[in-house]
């Protein structure tokens, strides 16, 4: 114990008398705070347009409500009163939104919610006319990536170990230490591992440092995301000193040492993944050209034609065996009633296209995700996204999510529109809900698998290691 | 002089070539820059082959789409997808960003739909491996692991002093070895480059580039300056540094400051300074503007009051229905072009927004080189957001031209009231040209990229005021 205080105090000693490291530790700070803050800003941005397309929406319903309360009287409305009490109007007017507010931590990691959108504009109409528009973005920004607290751990953080621990062994050697700590009685690997555990202490203390304050900007606490957050901290960080370890019990000189640790950085962080990426697209070509025409507003060539409208509905009908009787009702309202049966159909017979090209993704993200195991800078960065849900795969179920409240608008509308009944103010209190369903267990499941790779990476390599540096010798 | 410079570039490159872990990494980054090509050629080959057969069906669509109303047709429209540019297989530049395809309709001018990226996991935020990547980032960390301890060792043994007190200059050991560096990385890049051009220019490829050749004249020009610019640097860096370990330390954090953090922050920080609006209020703005008009006296019933009373009194008629021409042309098309007046409007101050956040990039391309040679780099590729938007401009265009065609026919030839009755067919959808596209001429880049082109001289002037002068022989 006594060694380790005497260790560790040189060892501060020498931190704050070094300019350099000094500056590097304070740099990382600072940055991340920026990073912190840059999340912060962006989530925050994505929540003020969630709450603007919820006021908006919320107001508009408030107002078909209220429409019942009297009479109207002039043209407006009436015809604001046809909006709210016909489904001919209704099924197609009326605006909801399907949203993915942003995780607690959100901020700490942003993942994909730059890339995909996280609100979703629906009506009752063809649902693949609606799903794929993107939101406003600078395409540079998207290409460069987010500044954020998991950029700053995932890439900058390793950094700082590789700064602070390549010379902890060639050093001394350099400087004409070694000949006299081998007089020592205690062990080179000892004194190592030792110093080793002051800057695991310092540079884990500050990336949980960073990510308290990050925490306090959460409008929740949710204990779960909190403890997994450190965990994954822990676990990565810990990754890169038994590397550095590693490289350290090769004994060779600093700069080989240094030069070593910096080509790791790069196959980890950039050439790696970067080969992955560019060989997915090469295996598993992504075509979207063919659901492109799925988008395309259709209409019927004559509307004139009662014949081919009614056709259009009996075939709709037919997939909706609920509705037993509105074939006897058609005369009413009949060109409303093609066209929802019209859209209805296109998205049914465009279904399996969709699935098709959703599943060459699914495959895509499949293989790509074999290969998460081996690379603990994506493992972690997948399980920060996880955590945060921010992920692509919270992004599928949101597509999911969409699909079956789709499914409820339309069958909410259509049920009365086919049955020729109107809209009353009490529908008002059963209109449909978007709901959101994640996974959550299996996404925990994911990141507990993702963890445990990690750990057990960073416990071979460490083990390893502490045989190595006995076996090599000067 | 000239000997001296070349006798010491041999013996650097000697020096170089009994390095085996430098052997190594150079075959890694050369394999990586063969992979690196070879992946972005079938990716092109694919992409080229999915685009042209859906750009094909697209067309054969409209063509074949049978009788109809034009307005009809107008909203039926038609498709354009994104073409791959042949240099996208050496720099796939923000393809992965935008989206690939647009619906082009009436009254709407939709938006690009289906980034790729949307198609990858989370580990697509990691980048992908292009030639461009290589070239930018991995082999200047070679040239830096080369040449960092290039002047410390020689004034660690002792054999600089050795040198100079021989008469050989300080300016021709610098010059030596900036001329043996550089021609470490020419091994690379010149042949790298002569394929290119082969490939490019006496391939048989799509024309979607302009100025093929010059572009990749260019290209190898740009990367040659920075890859030089970068080379002296990290010489002068070893010159002035005490010790290997020093220059080391510098030179990577300078790679890793300049070519990792300051291009993601600058970035970051182009965002916070000039943040963007949801693209619901982007289009609530849009369409609440063609609505209510631009100017009071512009709200769309004074305007379709306005453009009825012009009509009646040009033609000297009482009612619209007496006009030679049919009026619900007329007013679609002029809610057409009062929409477009107004799209134009907020994209201009859209595009606006997207220069002022990447001109934070630019301007920090004076600190980091990167950022200069890769905004140059996608330039050049036609892969970078100024040839997007000329993409888009010019789909627009199309989509316009394609609209006004049908209103104009609706007008002149169909009868006021009639709508299911008035059909046209293949002889007006055939009017309608094939939509073709092809990048402006590489001159125009200049007008964009001038803070790139003159970061990256100012970085290549350099050379001339670092290098040692020949009188100077004092070692630091």
């Amino acid at each position: 114990m006594k060694l380790i205080s005497l260790l560790w105090w040189r060892e501060g000693f020498s931190i704050i008398r070094n300019t350099f490291q000094m500056l590097l530790l304070f740099t990382t700070f600072l940055l991340g705070i920026y990073a912190i803050y840059y999340g912060y800003s962006k989530i925050e941005a994505q929540r003020k347009t969630i709450s603007y397309v919820e006021h908006i929406e919320r107001e508009e319903f408030e107002k078909y409500r209220k429409s019942f309360d009297k009479s109207p009287v002039s043209i407006q409305e009436k015809h604001f009163f046809d909006i709210a009490s016909k489904p001919s109007y209704a099924w197609y007017r009326h605006e909801y939104n399907a949203i993915l507010p942003p995780h607690n931590l959100a901020h700490l990691s942003l993942g994909q919610r730059d890339v995909e959108p996280y609100y979703r504009k629906l009506t009752g109409m063809s649902l693949y006319y609606q799903l794929f528009e993107n939101e406003l973005a600078n395409p540079l920004k998207l290409f460069v990536g987010n500044f954020d607290l998991s950029f700053v751990i995932v890439y900058l953080f390793p950094l700082l170990i590789i700064a602070f621990t390549y010379g902890l062994f060639a050093e001394e050697k350099e400087k004409g230490m070694l000949p006299l700590l081998k007089l020592q009685t205690i062990g080179l690997r000892k004194i190592l591992i030792i110093r080793m555990l002051f800057y695991y202490v310092l540079i884990i203390g500050l990336g949980v440092l960073l990510s308290l304050i990050g925490f306090f900007l959460s409008k929740e606490i949710d204990t779960l995301s909190i403890c997994l957050w450190l965990l994954t901290i822990i676990c990565y960080l810990s990754f890169w000193f038994a590397l550095m370890f590693f490289l350290i019990s090769l004994k060779k000189n600093s700069s080989s040492t240094a030069m070593s640790a910096a080509s790791l950085w790069l196959l980890f962080l950039i050439v790696f993944p970067a080969v992955l990426n560019i060989y997915a697209a090469v295996v598993y070509p992504i075509d979207n050209t063919t659901i492109a025409d799925i988008t395309r507003r259709k209409g019927l060539e004559n509307e004139d034609d009662l014949k081919e409208a009614k056709a259009v509905i009996y075939e709709y009908l037919e997939h909706r065996e609920d509705l037993k009787g509105a074939d006897s009702l058609l005369d009413t309202n009949v060109m409303a009633k093609t066209y929802a049966a019209f859209t209805s159909l296109n998205d049914h017979h465009n279904r399996q296209e969709v699935l098709d090209y959703l599943n060459q993704i699914r495959l895509r993200k499949k293989w790509i995700s074999l290969f998460r195991w081996a690379n603990p800078a994506v493992n972690t960065q997948g399980i920060f996204n996880e955590i945060t849900r921010t992920d692509s795969g919270t992004f599928q179920s949101f597509y999911q999510s969409i699909d079956s409240f789709h499914k409820n608008i339309t069958s909410f509308y259509h049920d009365k529109l086919f049955m020729n009944k109107q809209l009353k103010q009490k529908d008002y209190k059963v209109i449909p809900q978007f709901n959101l369903i994640v996974e959550n267990t299996s996404i925990n499941q994911t990141i507990m698998r993702g963890l445990i790779e990690v750990m057990g990476t960073t416990f071979l390599i460490f083990s390893f290691s502490l045989v190595l540096f006995k076996k090599i010798t000067l | 002089m000239k000997n001296q410079i070349f006798l010491i570039a041999q013996k650097e490159l000697n020096d170089v070539a009994r390095q085996n872990s430098l052997k190594i990494l150079f075959v890694i980054i050369t394999a990586l820059l063969g992979f690196s090509l070879y992946a972005g050629f079938i990716v092109y080959k694919q992409q080229l082959t999915i685009l042209k057969t859906a750009q094909d069906e697209k067309r054969a669509e409209w063509l074949d789409q049978g009788d109809k109303h034009p307005h009809i047709a107008a909203h039926y429209g038609t498709f354009v997808f994104k073409p791959k540019t042949l240099l996208s297989l050496f720099d796939f530049g923000l393809d992965s960003y935008t989206g690939t395809s647009v619906y082009l309709e009436a009254h709407y001018p939709h938006e690009f739909m289906f980034r790729p990226v949307q198609g990858y996991g989370n580990m697509i935020r990691f980048g992908e491996l292009s030639a461009a990547l290589v070239l930018q980032l991995l082999l200047p960390l070679l040239i830096l692991f080369i040449t960092f301890q290039t002047f410390t060792k020689e004034k660690e043994t002792g054999t600089l002093k050795l040198l100079l007190s021989q008469g050989v200059t300080l300016r021709s050991v610098y010059l030596g070895k900036l001329l043996a560096y550089s021609l470490i990385f020419l091994m690379i890049t010149v042949p790298f480059f002569i394929g290119l051009y082969i490939l490019g220019v006496l391939g048989n490829t799509r024309a979607v580039l302009s100025d093929l050749g010059l572009r990749i004249i260019l290209l190898f020009f740009i990367y040659t300056l920075y890859l030089v610019a970068f080379t002296n640097f990290s010489i002068w860096i070893s010159f002035k540094s005490s010790s290997a370990r020093n220059a080391l330390l510098t030179l990577l954090i300078f790679w890793i400051g300049t070519g990792i953090i300051l291009p993601k922050t600058s970035a970051n920080l182009g965002e916070t300074l000039y943040p963007l609006s949801s693209i619901k209020k982007f289009k609530e703005e849009i369409q609440n503007d063609i609505k209510n008009g631009m100017t009071a006296d512009e709200s769309k019933e004074k305007r379709l009051a306005q453009l009825k009373a012009r009509y009646l009194q040009k033609y000297q008629v009482d009612s619209i229905s007496q006009l030679p021409l049919n009026f619900q042309g007329i007013r679609m098309q002029e809610g057409e072009e009062y929409a477009n007046k107004v799209n134009d409007f907020h994209n201009a101050i859209l595009d606006e927004r997207f220069e002022h956040q990447n001109k934070v990039g630019s301007l920090t391309s004076f600190i980091a080189p990167y950022i200069a040679v890769r905004n140059l780099s996608m330039a050049l590729a036609a892969t970078d957001g100024y040839s997007f938007n000329d993409f888009k401009e010019k789909t627009e265009t199309y989509r316009r031209h394609l609209i006004r065609t049908m209103n104009k026919d609706m007008a002149e030839n169909s009868h006021f009231g009639e709508f299911y009755e008035y059909k046209v067919g293949r002889n007006l959808w055939k009017t309608i040209s094939d939509f073709r596209y092809s990048t402006p001429a590489v001159t125009q880049l200049f007008q964009y990229y001038w803070m790139e082109f003159a970061s990256l001289s100012l970085w290549v002037l350099a050379i001339f005021i670092l290098i040692p002068s020949s009188n100077k022989n004092k070692i630091l």
